[in-house]
């Protein structure tokens, strides 16, 4: 769990708790290190936002679950394909068809994996949408 | 550095001296083994078996495969570390490996057919509709039009007829 | 090129079905009808496909690139200065209206 700002406005903030689940992680560390946020201090206030990065198996629903109401108020991003819908692994039996069928989802971005930009332009819409 | 790859394809008896030849001549890291599904090889549903052998400096790589119907001597006496691969092996591919450890690795036991066989069916893909099923060729009102006379095509991994009475 | 979006030039399809078929997420639909256009000149009437919709469902596309590959009359690109966030799921299904390549609408 860390804070970031946006470096072109660093006034707008967010906590990142990411849950790593398979490869979209690795694209989730390339977007936080693309230079397009900054890491503020903790004592900065703004929303939490929690990253499903990775295919969520049906194994794992409870999990994810839990991680999600350890962070009460927070928004959660579907980061990816597989979170969203399953994406490549949609005729696969062991893999859920979407975390949005448990949780609400506040973003849904798209890609496989997502580009750096995409992730940025959620935390964007996010964190207006909290100020508005 | 350059590296040579050489494949060898063996009998299924030869199976565990040409293991055993390589990694005496010096193949002593043990990278994989895993299934390859061939399907239809002569009349017969045959499962290649395949073993990656190499040099410690890996200069040199031996491709050790032979074809099976189901089942295939273990090697774990020669090579302890192929135990996880093998199990792996026989859960995925339905292949037995005699002398091996056969206890399920993550599967239950006696879940369904091996998943990675071609031959297991994705429900999925059968019950959804498959987008690639329309044809502009045919017409509003059901009329068929220029060469839609063709069989309506099938999405890949549908058998025809699957779960149809 | 970056592998951020998929655009389609709606001119260039021929609503030949390629991509729909090829794609492995099953995530693109299309529907077609057949007019028969008589040129002067011409013997007998040309059958042409006309497309009545074109959807990719960016919640099932994995990015794969088969689509841009296999159509024959480059009807489908990649559009780097595009990705797409969106609220809800159901905003992630784009006709061909959000697909046009960015600066075309």
């Amino acid at each position: 769990m860390t804070r970031y700002a946006l470096t072109v406005d660093p006034n707008v903030s967010v906590e990142v708790v990411s849950a790593s689940l398979a490869c979209c992680t690795l694209e989730l560390q390339a977007a936080l290190n693309s230079g397009s946020l900054i890491q503020v201090s903790e004592s900065d206030t703004g929303p939490c936002v929690i990253v499903i990065a990775g295919t969520v198996t049906d194994a794992l629903v409870p999990s994810v679950i839990e991680l999600i109401h350890a962070y009460p108020g927070a928004k959660v991003m579907s980061f990816g394909a597989c979170a969203t819908s399953g994406g490549p692994y949609w005729d696969s039996p062991p893999v859920s068809k979407g975390i949005d069928q448990f949780v609400e989802v506040a973003a849904y971005v798209a890609g496989c994996p997502p580009r750096p930009d995409a992730f940025i332009q959620a935390i964007q819409e996010l964190s207006s949408k909290r100020a508005s | 550095m350059s590296r040579s790859f050489t494949w060898h394809q063996v009998e299924p008896k030869d199976w565990r001296d040409k293991i055993g030849e390589s990694r005496n001549a010096g193949f002593t890291f043990f990278d994989f083994l895993t299934g390859v599904d061939r399907e239809n090889v002569e009349g017969k549903q045959m499962c290649e078996v395949v073993v990656h052998l190499a040099k410690a400096d890996l200069s040199e790589s031996h491709f050790i495969s032979t074809q099976v119907l189901n089942e295939l001597p273990s090697i774990t006496d020669l090579i302890p570390a192929a135990q996880w691969h093998e199990r792996e092996c026989a859960e995925m591919f339905g292949v037995q490996f005699n002398g091996g450890n056969a206890k399920p690795l993550l599967r239950h036991e006696n879940l369904g057919r091996p998943p990675l066989l071609k031959s297991t069916v994705l429900a999925a893909r059968v019950l959804t509709p498959w987008p690639g099923g329309a044809e502009p060729e045919i017409k509003e009102d059901g009329r068929k039009v220029g060469n839609a006379s063709r069989r309506r095509q099938r999405p890949p991994g549908v058998p025809e007829n699957w779960l149809k009475p | 090129m970056k592998h951020s979006f998929i655009a389609l030039i709606e001119d260039k399809c021929t609503s030949c079905m390629l991509c729909v078929r090829e794609c492995p997420a099953w995530c693109i639909s299309l529907d077609s009808h057949t007019i028969d256009v008589t040129e002067e000149g011409a013997r007998r009437p040309r059958k042409v496909n006309v497309l009545d919709s074109f959807e990719i469902d960016y919640s099932l596309c994995m990015y794969c690139g088969v689509c841009i590959d296999v159509c024959p009359f480059d009807a489908l690109a990649w559009d780097e200065h595009r990705a797409l966030v969106t609220t809800n799921r159901e905003d992630m299904l784009l006709g061909i209206e959000e697909l046009g390549p960015s600066g075309s609408s």
